[in-house]
């Protein structure tokens, strides 16, 4: 985590610098199906930040060593576009976007159903158009919900949720300033139905009891995001597009 | 080797243009619908998405603060880049940028920098010292034909739209980016033998060369490419011609309506 120090992040009446309780998430909409090349897709806003997931596959694992001979390959590629922060970004991958793809796989492969597709791959796209913290949560909750919308088939949803601590205050959901000057970030992936976690980092400095906490909001906030994914992709298919 | 796909597909749209048809119903000269979205990303400076048919775009201006050329003290800089992700389609891969996007991208940058829009010597700040250097990113998230029209008219609303952050970087107060005109891009692919204005990815896929023009405000040509194989006549540039200044007055018009609101 950055510098602690001067900064305030806590008004006195114990709200957050934009306004919100400490359990409560930035506003989150989510539209699936929003890119017509992809065979799945989702935008999302989550606070500030927008990103956008495509999926495409189940198709052919090129190159052949990549192949599993009893399960699927999931190939995620989490990438920021050069505009999404502050500071423009160099195009190309660098060792935190590989991080982020190869845990974000990870954790995909862990709830999509990939013994259904023996020597193939999934390519999971990620693309972060803009960045306010927390775009590796917003990316798993993306890419979630471009799978459900390609039809692939998954255990459960997931969802990317994170918490962390602020002036020694544990709060839901940090934004730039919490997150650049805060004490701890807890990123997590949640299955909402099965209540297990397929995605965990964690930096900072957080006590067992924070850590309790950090993670009953996550909980909380993965149920509402969820919510979001559901309606997201009911109003996707009710109109008989599928 | 023969592919298989692509030769019905050219036979097909061989058979439709006899009669003056399109795969999608379109007349020749027809586009797909076409959206433009501005101020839409936090972080850009300027930004746009524009939607054409199912080709979806977003281009980003960001602001960097430089030392000048050595031969050109009191000229900031433009550069505008286009990535084609594989998020864009299943034929795109990952690796450096390919030989497509590196086109892609000087093409909509020549069009912007040669219609002159940008005064180069307005993003001066301190002569010999400091300049603006201006950048603009397209990023392609779904190609379903015509990328080079949704390219540029998204480069070119998100410079109109674009404010200098010159506070962040300590050089007094964010302002609104000077541009002078707003160069339009219209491109046309040989399908079945002739011309059709705003391919779509089947036209492209079973199509042939495609040519690129950018006109300025005025009317004037400021940038043309031709693409992919093939060669075409005067009279049949004559005839796109006509069609693309049509064409550059809507998507013109577009951007002043998106612009005003």
């Amino acid at each position: 985590m950055g510098g602690y120090g001067d900064v305030q992040l806590l008004r006195d009446d114990g709200t957050r610098l934009d306004g919100r309780k400490v359990d409560e998430m930035r506003p989150v909409t989510i539209e699936a199906g929003v890119l017509p090349a992809a065979d799945g897709s989702a935008m999302i806003t989550h606070g500030l930040n927008v990103a956008v997931a495509a999926v495409y596959g189940p198709m052919e694992a090129h190159p052949r060593k990549i192949q599993r001979q009893d399960r699927a390959v999931i190939d995620v590629r989490y990438n920021m576009a050069p505009f999404s922060t502050s500071d423009r970004i160099r195009p190309g991958f660098n060792r935190r976007s590989r991080e982020i793809s190869k845990v974000t796989a990870d954790a995909l492969e862990s709830v999509v159903l990939v013994e259904r597709y023996p020597r193939s791959k999934i390519r999971v796209e990620i693309e972060i158009l803009a960045a306010e913290a927390g775009t590796r949560c917003v990316g798993i909750t993306a890419a979630a919900v471009a799978l459900a919308d390609a039809g692939i088939p998954m255990r459960d949803m997931i969802v990317g949720v994170a918490s962390g601590k602020v002036e020694d205050t544990v709060v839901l959901d940090l934004d730039k300033a919490e997150d650049n000057y805060g004490q701890a970030d807890l990123p997590v992936g949640i299955l909402p139905n099965t209540g297990e976690i397929a995605f965990l980092q964690m930096d900072g400095d957080l006590s067992p009891d924070e850590y309790n906490l950090a993670m009953e909001y996550n909980f909380k906030a993965a149920k509402e995001i969820h919510e979001i994914m559901v309606d997201a992709l009911q109003r996707r298919y009710q109109g008989g597009e599928a | 080797m023969v592919e298989l796909v692509p030769a019905l597909l050219r036979q097909e749209l061989a058979r439709l243009a006899e009669d003056d048809q399109r795969l999608d119903g379109r007349g020749r000269w027809e586009s797909r619908e076409v959206s433009l979205e501005t101020d839409c990303l936090y972080n850009a400076e300027g930004s746009a998405k524009v939607v054409i048919g199912g080709t979806v775009v977003y281009a980003g201006v960001k602001f960097e603060l430089r030392t000048p050329w050595p031969d050109r003290p009191t000229q900031g800089s433009l550069m505008c880049g286009a990535e084609l992700r594989p998020v864009a389609g299943r034929k795109y891969e990952p690796g450096p940028p390919s030989p497509q996007s590196i086109e892609l991208g000087r093409v909509v940058d020549r069009g912007i920098r040669e219609s002159g829009c940008i005064d180069m010597e307005s993003l001066c700040i301190v002569p010999g010292e400091k300049v603006w250097g201006v950048m603009i990113d397209i990023h392609v998230l779904s190609d379903q034909g015509n990328i080079f029209d949704a390219c540029g008219l998204a480069a070119i609303a998100a410079l109109r739209t674009a404010v200098v952050p010159a506070e962040r970087f300590d050089v007094g107060e964010d302002h609104k980016l000077q541009v002078n005109g707003t160069p339009i891009m219209a491109s046309f692919t040989r399908v079945g033998g002739r011309f059709v204005l705003d391919a779509s990815e089947q036209e492209e896929l079973g199509g042939d060369e495609r040519i690129h023009i950018t006109l300025g405000d005025e009317g004037h040509l400021h940038s043309l490419q031709k693409g992919l194989k093939g060669v075409f006549t005067p009279a049949e540039f004559a005839e796109i011609f006509d069609v693309a200044q049509q064409r550059c007055v809507e998507l013109r018009n577009l951007v002043s309506k998106v612009e005003g609101n």
